[in-house]
């Protein structure tokens, strides 16, 4: 499945990129994120404790920064294990470009998402809501944390 | 399931007592959503806090508007003769929940704090332009679902009934979906003297929701062609391997028409 | 007698089961008894780079946790296949091996990688979440379509292809295709559907190690079978070292014929561990890992001349039999859908190729019907498309190219030699008891209504009474298709029944009473049934495919005749007569000509206190066995039509109203035959309208439990009209033939060419399986934008 969204944002794009490798402001925008670690220039490992409904699960895994194109974009990608409850990955095409004022930047994104394992087989009917929720939810904390 | 511990609170505020003392407590009503979970080993709470002898049962009218305890069954709401008499769209929507199973367990309260985006009850919430009276506050319908499986409830707030405005006329059409018989596609429409509201579930990407578009074609021509006249976009709708957001959006007009020539 | 062949008497078995006092595999608990729960695959494909079992293995309660590699360790095989066919250029089918734990590899979700056996389930299933695997995980094959492109699932198996069959006269075939005045086409889709027994499979294996056997209690519809595979193929000790024992089972379908990884590996760790232990699926297991059924792709060419008679048919079928070939996976497509493939029609040649494919979604075996739907249902859909085509009326077109009357017997174009049979009447009276002439009446009234109506008719043909032996064995069987019976008269005159046969629901332990109490002169309620213990029952092949009265009920047939012989002789020496003379009828010996009589419960008692008994002649005692093998297959066969509604705002589909008339030869008990007939209809209909076992790109189950695979439920179905006529088998004493699946096979086809019917008028040719309200509402949405251009 494939979403994809744009924000307006009135900030230079430098500054947007920056942001978007930075571990602080991707820990705070990641939905549910309770640690992000930095171990290698281009990955991080991560915990990431998501409620859905009455569901309620902790992921472990790794948040990977690909095809990095400054300040233009890059790929950012997420994997974890929820143990009984399955795997769940995602990647977010990301894409910066200037306004036409060119004060401002435009960020869109296409979000892919999968899930294996237990959310795959009950919760099917909720992957696809909820992966754009989820993504919506991190691109609105970025933009809320680079706003404040 | 996860071993876990149970308490019977007393009342609603030693049920928050309860959450407020535990890491992840969380209340129990008729368990029809959450044991299943727990069950699969979904979630694992230390504690549950029953709330069933919290006195959170009854129905009350109270003239302009029914109020409803949180631990009202399904089965005890479509088998009131005040819920019948004031809002018999009501009494219908409930007796249509699930099966006799269900009905006899799961609760009003259950299924507006749990808001799963399929649930029949947020959508009588919504259009009755109902309020949630919790142990803090009272929360207009409006303010309190916000989006799907995601309410204005605090981590301790308990949900002790809701009130429903009385409709001049209202309906509530389910089209169920064929495997969890939830709704695939529920519209509720009530019609007040100052206008409709016509609430929407099991579409909504973002969970229940009001149809604007429908509630002012209705509010000035309350019938089938007003309906008609609205083109209902699939924007935002959910789609999944039983229906696509394009037939859930022929649903919703749909739906809406029997609703209103009900 | 009211009681005996043809009583609708009501069954035996009801009470028990109705008020909860069955008893189940779950239901048996054994001392110092412990748990296992498995550790499944999350993914579909997968080499397995590592497992680590050390902090499971430590955790609370744990007994052991092995692996494929312990399993390896102690040389314990795989379940193995029952059945094979040759691949057209001669090769033979592919075998891989089937690991009872995964060894290197995971080849579908679900795949069993570690056992944990822990002193409680929730300690187990706590446990189990302590083992980690490390996958490299691999493409997913999960699309039939493409299977044969897609990455390799077992080593050395070329384009995931088992097998690549074919039956029949291609050369004379396509030179039909190519006469033929007009040539109809259809691509049809069978549908991949879940069994969803009642009760979950379940396993309790306990090793005695003072005698060195072992006892597994199992849901299995045929117990011997499983031992005969666990003992000789997979464990490799003497048979009689393992007793399996199938208590009261809840429902099959099918999927409760083949021996699993999870029983084996029951049956190994209890010898290990040296404790009883045992494993029951929870529902999600139930449907990631039980066999599922059908999943075909069908492309059908249909000659026919100037008069519309049928000149000849050609179907390519490729086939989802998934991750591990499963027992008898093989046959269901080939010998059980191939041979189908005349159906009730005069075909002068067919030719099919089947391609048996591997994809990494759970095996493909046996339901209810197994191949005989599959092959209906593409037939029936194509009948009705050549009708429409051609410009006749679908009932008559049918007629057209009946079998006469008069063909009998019928050697068809694929294998198969039809004994008897007589299909008008069926037709004839389906279409009285829905009142078929009056159908466009009730079209436009509808039509009024905003509704459009159709009516859809199937007439099917399946055989039944698995299985001839040596034709099963000229057709790639591995295992004889006979069944046993065992009759025990008691001294006092009771009976009990041993049968090889077994009854999960079925209700044998009425019907085959019913036999005793005809042939005997006996009360039903004399008679016990005792089926489903391999140290109990002789030997026998089991209960699927319409066959414990075709073959076991004459089997007991036999057995009875035997009894029958022997109790004259003893008559005749008790009334001092010579045993021609004796005559037997309700429950009462006589000599013919004389006054003289006695009684069975006399001569029974004689036999076991034989003081005044011919025993310088005759045995004392009075049991006997038999054992048959049928001649042929049976040929149940009739006619069923839908009439439905749709709703044109919504597609939803309204069943209105269903007439079946079907031949099942005689009837043992007309009320359970109906109920029987129901049940196969309210599956097919799950199977048309409802069901589907849907796995995303990825080869994820995303339809693994009830808020999303969709049973039939009572509501869903409407009153059905059931009738029946009857032509006897000839090839059997009892002259039945069968009626376990004939409503699962005769009723799609029905149900799908009545909704075609309804819109056909919008220009609508063509539905898939289930129609959805989705599906068929954009059907109507396509037709109509199709006639605004
Ligand atoms: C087979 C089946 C079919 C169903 N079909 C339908 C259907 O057609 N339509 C439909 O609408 N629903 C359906 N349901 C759901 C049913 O209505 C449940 O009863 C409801 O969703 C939850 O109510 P409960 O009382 O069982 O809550 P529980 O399962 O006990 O709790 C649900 C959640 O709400 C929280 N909670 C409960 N009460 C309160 C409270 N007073 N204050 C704050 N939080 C609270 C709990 O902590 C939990 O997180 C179905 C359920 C099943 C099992």
């Amino acid at each position: 499945m494939e979403i994809k969204e744009s924000y307006d944002l009135p900030l230079p794009i430098e500054t947007v990129w920056q942001a978007l490798n930075d571990e602080g402001f991707l820990k705070n925008s990641i939905p549910g994120c309770e640690k992000l670690e930095r171990i290698s220039p281009n990955e991080l490992s991560a915990e990431v404790k998501l409620k859905i409904g009455p569901m309620s699960t902790r992921f472990k895994g790794k948040v990977n920064l690909s095809d990095l194109n400054p300040p233009n974009g890059y790929t950012i990608s997420g994997s974890g294990t929820g143990g009984i409850a399955g795997a769940a990955s995602g990647s977010a095409k990301v894409f910066l470009s200037k306004m036409e004022d060119g004060e401002g930047t435009i960020l869109s994104y296409q979000v892919k998402a999968e899930v294996k394992g237990k959310i795959a087989q009950l919760g099917s009917r909720l992957i696809h809501s909820t992966a754009k929720k989820l993504a919506k939810k991190f691109f609105s904390n970025f933009v809320q944390e680079l706003s404040k | 399931m996860y071993s876990t511990k149970i308490v019977k609170a007393e009342n609603s505020s030693a049920a928050v007592q309860a959450i407020g003392s535990s890491k992840e407590g969380k209340i129990l009503a008729g368990g029809m959503t959450l044991i299943p979970t727990l069950k699969q080993r979904l979630a694992n709470p230390d504690c549950l806090i029953d709330i069933s002898s919290c006195g959170l049962e009854g129905v009350e009218d109270k003239g302009s508007s029914v109020r409803i305890g949180a631990m009202t069954k399904h089965a005890a709401v479509a088998e009131s003769s005040s819920v019948a008499k004031a809002i018999p769209a009501l009494a219908d929507l409930a007796g249509g929940i699930g099966d006799r199973q269900v009905r006899n367990r799961g609760t009003l309260g259950g299924s507006v704090a749990n808001n799963d985006p399929a649930a029949c009850y947020p959508s009588a919430v919504m259009a009755l332009d109902g309020t949630v009276h919790t142990n803090k506050r009272d929360i207009s319908a409006d303010d309190f679902f916000k989006g799907m499986f995601e309410t204005a409830l605090e981590e301790d707030e308990v949900i002790e009934s809701v009130s429903f405005k009385k409709p001049e006329k209202a309906c509530y059409m389910k089209f169920p979906n064929p495997a969890s018989r939830y709704a695939m596609v529920g519209v509720f429409v009530a019609k007040f003297s100052d206008g409709v509201r016509v609430a929407v579930t099991g579409a909504g990407e973002e969970g229940v929701f009001r149809h604007s578009d429908l509630e002012s074609a209705l509010s000035s021509n309350f019938s089938e062609e007003a309906v008609s006249g609205v083109e209902v976009s699939s924007d935002g709708l959910m789609s999944d391997i039983h229906a696509s957001a394009d037939y859930r959006a022929n649903l919703i007009g749909e739906m809406t028409k029997r609703a209103v020539s009900s | 007698m009211s009681e005996g062949i043809g009583a609708s008497v009501k069954r035996k078995e009801d009470k028990k089961f109705l008020t909860g006092k069955g008893k189940y595999t779950d239901d048996i608990n054994r001392p110092g008894q412990v748990y296992a729960h498995f550790v499944r695959s999350d993914v579909a494909h997968a080499n397995i780079k590592s497992i680590n079992t050390k902090a499971a293995s430590q955790a609370a309660g744990v007994v052991a946790v092995y692996i494929g590699e312990d399993v390896a360790a102690d040389g314990i095989g795989g379940p193995i296949c029952g059945w094979v066919v040759p691949n057209r250029d001669g090769s033979a089918t592919h075998e891989p091996p089937h690991p009872l734990l995964a060894q290197g590899k995971v080849r579908f979700v679900g795949d069993a990688i570690a056992v944990v056996i822990a002193e409680s389930v929730e300690q187990a299933k706590s446990a189990s979440e302590l083992v980690e695997v490390d996958y490299e995980e691999l493409p997913a094959v999960a699309n039939l379509e493409t299977a044969s492109s897609g990455a390799e699932i077992h080593e050395g198996m070329k384009e995931n292809r088992y097998f690549d069959w074919e039956l029949g006269d291609e050369a004379a075939t396509d030179k039909a295709l190519q006469s033929a005045a007009k040539v109809v086409k259809l691509s049809v889709r069978n549908n991949r559907l879940i069994p969803n027994a009642m009760e979950p499979r379940s396993a309790l294996a306990e090793y005695d190690d003072l005698g060195g056997s072992y006892t597994l209690h199992t849901t299995s519809q045929n117990p011997h079978l499983a031992r005969l595979i666990l003992a000789a193929f997979m464990f490799q000790i003497p048979e009689s070292k393992l007793r399996v024992i199938a208590p009261d089972v809840g429902g099959g379908f099918g999927s409760k014929i083949y021996v699993y990884i999870e029983e084996a590996v029951c049956i190994w760790s209890s010898k290990k561990i040296n404790r009883p232990v045992k494993w029951t699926a929870d529902r999600t297991q139930s449907f990631l890992t039980d066999a599922h059924g059908r999943d075909h792709i069908n492309n059908v060419q249909l000659a026919l001349d100037e008069s519309n008679k049928i000149i000849g048919l050609r179907v390519d079928t490729v086939c989802n039999l998934g991750s591990y070939l499963s027992a008898f996976a093989v046959a269901v497509p080939t010998y059980l859908h191939g041979t189908l493939l005349s159906g009730l029609y005069d075909i002068p040649t067919i030719y099919t190729n089947v391609k048996g494919m591997a994809t990494t979604t759970a095996p493909v075996d046996a339901y209810r019907g197994a191949g005989r739907p599959e092959a209906t249902y593409l037939l029936e859909r194509t009948m009705d498309a050549a009708a429409r085509e051609v410009g006749m009326d679908q009932a008559e077109f049918r007629r057209l190219n009946f079998i006469p009357k008069d063909a009998f017997p019928y050697q068809t174009a694929v294998a198969l030699q039809y004994d008897t049979g007589d299909y008008e009447p069926n037709l004839d009276k389906a279409m009285e008891m829905i009142d078929y002439k009056s159908f466009e009446a009730r079209r436009s009234e509808a039509s009024k209504r905003g509704k459009y109506r159709g009516i859809g008719v199937s007439s099917y043909i399946e055989a039944c009474g698995l299985a001839p032996s040596a034709v099963a064995g000229a057709l790639g069987g591995r295992v004889g298709g006979w069944e046993s019976a065992s009759v025990r008269v008691d001294p006092t005159g009771t009976v009990t029944v041993f049968s090889g046969a077994h009854s999960h629901g079925q209700g044998h332990a009425t019907t085959f009473s019913q036999i005793v109490s005809e042939r005997l002169g006996i009360p039903n309620a004399n008679v016990e049934f005792v089926h489903g213990d391999s140290d109990k029952t002789p030997f026998g092949m089991g209960t699927y495919g319409s066959r414990s009265l075709a073959v076991g009920g004459v089997a007991l047939s036999k057995a009875l005749d035997k009894v029958v012989e022997k109790s004259k002789k003893i008559a005749a020496h008790l009334m001092e007569a010579s045993a021609e003379d004796v005559e037997f009828k309700d429950g009462k010996f006589t000599v013919a000509g004389t006054d003289k009589e006695t009684a069975f419960g006399d001569v029974a008692l004689a036999a076991y206190v034989p003081h005044n008994y011919p025993l310088e002649t005759l045995e004392p005692g009075l049991e006997e066995t038999a054992f048959y093998d049928p001649m042929n297959f049976t040929y149940p066969a009739g006619t069923h039509i839908a009439e439905v509604e749709v709703d044109p705002a919504t597609g939803v589909v309204e069943i209105v109203d269903w007439a079946a008339c079907d031949d099942f030869g005689n009837l043992i008990n007309p009320m359970i035959v109906e109920g029987q007939v129901h049940g196969g209809i309210a599956q097919g209909i799950g199977q048309a309208l409802l069901e589907n076992a849907h796995y995303d790109e990825n080869g994820q189950l995303l339809t693994a439990s009830y808020m999303d695979y969709c049973m039939p439920r009572a509501d869903d179905l409407p009153s059905f009209k059931v009738e029946c006529t009857n032509t006897p088998c000839t090839h059997n004493d009892l002259g039945v033939k069968g009626c376990g699946e004939a409503g699962a096979i005769a009723s799609p086809p029905a149900l799908i060419n009545a909704i075609i019917n309804a819109l056909s008028p919008l220009g609508v040719s063509d539905m898939s399986m289930p129609a959805t309200p989705e599906t068929v509402w954009r059907a109507i949405q396509n037709a109509q934008a199709r006639a605004a251009e």
